[in-house]
């Protein structure tokens, strides 16, 4: 039968609007709060950037859950580092979130804020009592009310630094700087011994270093910030004065951690913040660096290191509640991440782990040295970065920062500037 | 002509054979369900009315779902407080007003003009005297054609990590400007100089592009115009502006329009030169940038960087239309 005008015109209008009408924020529509079911049904699970290394690892997980909950089935995917929030944000708001995903406190603090991340102190507080209290807290969000994820691993991240250009510029490479007041004279050292030609850092100070150098970043009530106070002002001074040395990598201004690590890889820097994955980089890609590696605690002057925590997000929308937390709590259980901490230099999250033989005994290794002091450290560790500060905000401060560091305005001017910007920001967010 | 395809389809010896409209010839037998049916005649008008739609439906709608829709959808955003998760309440043109008051939206207005300044004139002429260099048909000559378009298809990405890497402090273009006594050249920490690599790149990449429209449009230019002008004792560089330049004139003003707009929207290279923030201070960041560091991420406000999106769209639609005007202007 020929098609009349009319009715191609519908049949046009309804292959366009049908397609459409999956866009949007997703609908209301979904999952329950109760978590008390029958573990059952499929589940999609979203790793950060693991399946290159831990493959085997998250496999033999899976397996194991499948084991236990013969009804359940967990699919597994892994997005890259790069871009990971604009990927989660994009399922978020086209409505195809997985059902447990791996966060960090910043990435879930919007999510909660749009309904849709499971508070878990409603629909998981048995669990609770299992995880360190601080762990725990790390994903409440200043003015909502409730948890939004299950802890998983912590980490310091050591800092490490070059040896050889510490023993060339006349510094003991047995003695890496461990305050800032340490660093800014070290960096000093370094840059008027090589002339200028060796540079201690490659990055600006960011958020966290405010707060390992002792300056408050938020107002209690988490309604603004204060990181322009005498102290942050007195931080950025002397940044200013090591750029103007070349203490600090002429191109610092716009330096990314990817470009950082390639300056610390080509011997251009001295120190740079990093991971232990990055050993295997360093051995494979640049020997003559590997040889001369030091491996130290990230520098602080309020004796406390900064510890960044991962956490497991349970989509309030999903489907199978039931399934979704407990494959969420499998994961972060004692037993499991234990068992991962053991893969790589990571730390569990969960009460008494951390008082294992694994993490207290030392063997003589450079190793164990190595996670002895980390783990030892983490007991004080603070999670500085606030949780509602944003990639916005982030830029924010950067554009600050070098500002002031470029003499274009006081380092007082720069970060008042930064302060109210991230607070317009901030109140926007609601 | 349909009529005479059914006579033919009924012709003697081949009653039942029907034609290559053999259903329509079979619907006009007598005794047909005529009653009800339409005459074929009517029914031949509809498909012809109807087929044209039905083979452009697929790419219309694509092109609905993929540009109308989201261009709808910025319009609409543009005008709404609209972030990445939470739906948005109507602020009429508060955020154009927010857009006149930021500093960042005036530094990516200044980025991107100074972008097309200094591209859009190097990517008019240089790629012309190029195909002119390559026009010319003698052995090996594909080779270098070929190689002046590698860049073309090779990845922004790369490109612009390998310009990223000879522009370093450290790189090979420092290191031979060190060499010559030059000193270092801060490439990639200077505001200006690192718009001006950007800008660089986005040539370089380009040439081969525009080199091949210019290519198809020299070898319409007709050889006798140029031995005439060598006869009358013209030189190459006379010939050049006298017969080429005019010859390929309206094809300058295809590569102008194309490449001022392209220009105007630059994102990759400034963004893999300058990084995430836009240079030192965020002094290199272009409007586009703005727009993906605004919108985007689980806080994006949605909103305003639709408003700063349809600043780019009109600006760009403007730019072009100015460019067609003064070609024009200067035709008649």
């Amino acid at each position: 039968m020929p098609l009349s005008r009319r009715a191609l015109a519908t049949a046009a209008v309804i292959a366009v609007v049908l397609p459409l009408s999956a866009c949007g924020s997703g609908d209301d529509t979904g999952g329950s709060s109760d978590a008390s079911g029958k573990v059952e049904g499929d589940i999609t699970f979203q790793t950060w950037n693991l399946r290159a290394n831990f493959k085997s690892y998250f496999e033999g997980v899976i397996a194991g859950f499948e084991k236990k909950y013969p009804d359940a089935h967990v699919k597994w995917v892994d997005q890259p580092a790069e871009n990971y929030a604009d990927k989660i944000s994009a399922d978020a708001a086209g409505g195809t979130l997985p059902d447990v995903v791996n966060v960090s406190p910043d990435l879930v603090a919007p999510l909660a804020k749009a309904g849709l991340a499971l508070d878990l102190d409603k629909s998981a507080s048995k669990y609770k009592k299992e995880y360190l209290p601080g762990a725990w807290a790390s994903h409440q969000i200043p003015g909502v009310k409730g948890t939004y994820a299950f802890p998983w691993y912590l980490n310091t991240g050591p800092l490490f630094y070059n040896k050889a250009l510490f023993e060339k510029a006349g510094l003991s490479p047995d003695q890496p700087p461990k305050t800032y007041d340490d660093l800014f004279a070290d960096a000093l050292k370094i840059s008027d011994r090589t002339d200028g030609k060796v540079a201690t850092l490659a990055n600006v100070p960011t958020i966290e270093d405010f707060g390992r150098y002792g300056v408050p970043l938020m107002n209690k009530e988490g309604t603004g910030f204060t990181f322009n106070d005498a102290k942050g002002v007195e931080l950025l001074t002397k940044y200013k004065e090591l750029y103007k040395v070349k203490a600090l990598d002429p191109q610092a201004l716009t330096a990314t951690p990817e470009s950082s690590g390639r300056k610390f890889l080509t011997e251009a820097v001295a120190m740079n913040p990093g991971s232990a994955l990055d050993l295997g980089n360093f051995k494979k890609q640049a020997p003559h660096l590997y040889k001369n590696i030091g491996i130290t605690d990230q520098i602080t002057s309020t004796g406390h290191v900064n510890m960044y925590v991962m956490g497991v997000m349970v989509n309030s929308r999903t489907k199978h509640t039931p399934a979704a937390v407990a494959f969420a709590h499998y994961v972060t259980d004692a037993e499991h991440q234990m068992s991962f901490a053991k893969k790589v230099a990571i730390f569990p999250s969960t009460a008494g782990s951390l008082e294992d033989p694994y993490f207290t005994k030392e063997d003589g290794t450079d190793e164990t040295r190595v996670r002895v002091a980390a783990a030892k450290s983490l007991k004080t560790a603070v999670n500085y970065t606030p949780v509602l500060f944003s990639d916005q905000m982030k830029t924010e401060l950067g554009n600050s920062v070098a500002r002031a560091l470029q003499g274009k305005q006081s380092p007082q001017e720069a970060l008042d500037a930064a302060v109210k910007a991230c607070d317009r920001l901030l109140q926007q967010q609601g | 002509m349909a009529t005479s395809t059914v006579t033919r389809s009924q012709g003697p010896g081949r009653p039942d054979r029907p034609g290559p409209l053999g259903r329509l010839g079979r619907l006009a037998r007598p005794g047909g369900a005529a009653g009800r049916t339409p005459p074929p005649a009517v029914r031949v008008r509809r498909q012809l009315v109807t087929s044209p739609w039905l083979f452009a439906a697929p790419g219309l709608l694509i092109t609905a779902v993929f540009i109308l829709y989201p261009f709808v959808s910025t319009v609409i955003n543009s005008f709404t407080d609209r972030r990445t998760l939470l739906p948005g309440h109507y602020v009429g043109l508060a955020n154009f007003r927010e857009l006149l008051h930021d500093d960042m939206f005036w530094i990516g207005l200044r980025n991107s003009t100074v972008y097309v300044l200094g591209v859009v004139p190097a990517l008019v002429i240089l790629p012309l005297l190029l195909a002119l260099l390559v026009q010319r048909n003698i052995p090996g000559i594909t080779f270098f054609r070929s190689a002046f378009y590698t860049p073309v298809v090779a990845s922004v990405v790369v490109v612009g990590l390998i310009w990223v890497w000879l522009l370093d402090e450290r790189g090979l273009v420092n290191s031979l400007l060190e060499a010559v006594g030059v000193g270092k050249v801060g490439f990639l920490s200077d505001q200006w100089l690192l718009l001006f690599s950007a800008m660089t790149v986005t040539v370089w990449k380009g040439l081969g592009y525009y080199m091949i429209i210019y290519l198809a449009a020299l070898a319409n230019v007709p050889r006798e115009l140029h031995e005439a002008a060598a006869v009358d004792g013209a030189g190459a560089v006379r010939r050049f502006l006298t017969v080429t330049v005019p010859a390929v004139r309206s094809t300058m003003v295809l590569v102008a329009a194309l490449s001022s707009v392209a220009a105007f929207k630059v994102f990759s290279e400034v963004y893999l030169m300058a990084g995430p923030n836009g240079g030192p201070a965020g002094e290199d960041t272009t409007l586009v940038m703005l727009v993906q560091r605004t919108g985007t991420g689980l806080s994006g406000r949605v909103g305003y960087a639709s408003a700063l999106s349809l600043v780019v769209f009109v600006v760009a639609v403007v730019l072009m239309l100015l460019v067609l005007r003064a070609d024009r202007r200067e035709e008649s």
